[in-house]
């Protein structure tokens, strides 16, 4: 078995995955960067988009907004993953205000996001400053899940 | 037959107590698994930005962000040195409701404790939750925001506007020290009211709160060798920049984490107030019954007496 490398999606609301994978996709502020196993440790800023990891050709796709990725290497296999891997593993967490798997993302909800978006556009426009933080946030959150559900509606990816 | 009835009024009246309380204990006790299990999801966030802080420490002694140093006044430019001239501000988190036992008087006691010992600083308070709110505005201290209207199970979101409020009046340079009362969770039976400083931000503070979550993940990440390694992160953009959003987003978190903490403590002080008044509602049932049983006794004892006294005098 080829090497692979540990992704983790945390959110403050939860731990959203916890996989094994070969390859993972992440959109940070300085641009896309594709994370392969033994890639060196590099910290980056989260833009919104898509995380995807790769697994045997299939691709696992999540929208996330805000927030950090972390690549380290772990030098010592956790006790979890003992077999086979003893030489270590490349580990990438990314620490996201709010992640969601593209499969979670109905076509329902997309509709209700995107008239929240506009919505939530035509409040911020009468709105003062003070809420404009976090109406900006709110309305990050309901473009970039149309954007990714928009994107990934018509490939193919493995729930 | 006066006193039995009003004895047994008083037993239905008990019962209906009792029966009010258990539904309260339960409703308690099914918000309180929530938030206890918030609680936890939570950790695993924290415990990962924390890990991320101190992987970045490594370069944080060359970063000076108002965040890690205490705050200055744009006119006081030298290093160090605390801003003497800000005032401190203190968010008080209470709960919404009462019936909760020592909850609320808990923490607004240390509380005021604490302001005893800032007694020549001006202080400022931030309350989220209608009884400190209350409390505070009877002692007459000034209340620069309150936030009331949390709903009982909290999302990130809902204190956005609180953390915003607070970073932003910190960053210019209002308040020199920001505390945070709350009330720590330990167990369903143990809550400890609690003062924290939140800002400025000390390194061996934020390590104390991520610890203090004690969550055996921490252990797992205690790993020595891949602290050793921090050194060699890379970092892709602004590094200044990246350390400002993910001082902001650990405030953020702290404060998301206390009122999880405090909304766990809530509901289970209010679970264990409730169990106590229904056991006590129980106890006096059982009071109650037994004077009503021997009024009745007493009652039919002195019809027989009278009827047997009547038919001695008519035979």
């Amino acid at each position: 078995m080829s090497k692979q490398l540990k992704l983790k999606i945390v959110t403050p609301e939860k731990l959203v995955l916890e996989e094994l994978v070969d390859e993972v996709i992440i959109p940070t502020t300085e641009g896309e960067i594709a994370v392969l196993p033994e890639h060196i440790p590099i910290v980056a800023g989260l833009k919104s988009g898509d995380v995807v990891g790769i697994v045997n050709g299939e691709h696992i796709p999540f929208a996330v907004v805000g927030g950090f990725v972390e690549v380290k290497y772990l030098p010592e296999a956790r006790p979890l993953s003992a077999r086979g891997l003893a030489s270590g593993i490349t580990e990438v967490v990314i620490l996201a205000d709010f992640a969601e798997h593209v499969s979670e993302l109905s076509d329902d909800a997309v509709t209700k996001a995107k008239a929240r978006a506009e919505e939530l556009r035509k409040q911020a426009e009468n709105k003062e400053v003070v809420d404009f933080e976090h109406f900006e946030s709110e309305l990050e959150r309901a473009l970039t899940r149309v954007k990714i559900a928009d994107k990934w509606r018509t490939r193919k990816y493995r729930k | 037959m006066t006193g039995t009835k009003e004895i047994k009024r008083r037993i239905k009246s008990v019962k209906n107590t009792k029966k009010i309380t258990k539904a309260m204990e339960l409703v308690a006790a099914s918000k309180m698994k929530r938030a206890v299990s918030k609680t936890l999801a939570s950790r695993v966030y924290a415990n990962y930005s924390w890990e991320l802080l101190t992987s970045v420490s490594a370069k944080l002694e060359e970063v000076t962000h108002p965040f890690f140093t205490p705050a200055r006044n744009a006119t006081h430019s030298v290093a160090g040195g605390e801003n003497k001239t800000g005032k401190t501000l203190i968010v008080l988190i209470t709960s919404n409701r009462g019936l909760c036992g020592a909850y609320n008087s808990q923490v607004i006691k240390k509380t005021i404790l604490k302001l005893k010992s800032l007694e020549n600083e001006e202080v400022d308070f931030i309350t989220l939750g209608k009884k400190g709110d209350g409390t505070m505005r009877r002692v007459g201290q000034n209340i620069v925001a309150s936030f009331i209207e949390l709903p009982d199970i909290i999302s990130l979101s809902d204190i956005t506007a609180v953390s915003n409020f607070l970073t932003s009046e910190y960053k210019i340079g209002n308040y020199k020290k920001v505390y945070v009362a709350y009330t720590d969770f330990v167990s369903a039976l143990t809550q400890k009211a609690q003062i924290r400083k939140l800002l400025p931000v000390s390194k061996e503070e934020l390590k104390e709160v991520i610890d203090g979550l004690d969550s055996p993940k921490a252990l797992l990440l205690e790993n020595p060798q891949s602290k050793a390694l921090g050194s060699t992160y890379l970092f892709e953009g602004d590094i200044n920049k990246l350390i400002e959003t993910l001082a902001e987003k650990l405030v953020k978190m702290q404060i998301y984490q206390m009122l999880l903490e405090s909304n766990a403590s809530e509901q289970s002080s209010r679970m264990l107030s409730m169990k106590n008044a229904g056991d006590a509602a129980g106890e006096m049932i059982n009071d109650l019954t037994l004077v009503f049983n021997k009024a009745r006794q007493a009652n039919i004892t002195r019809e027989i007496s009278e009827i047997s006294a009547g038919m001695a005098s008519v035979s």
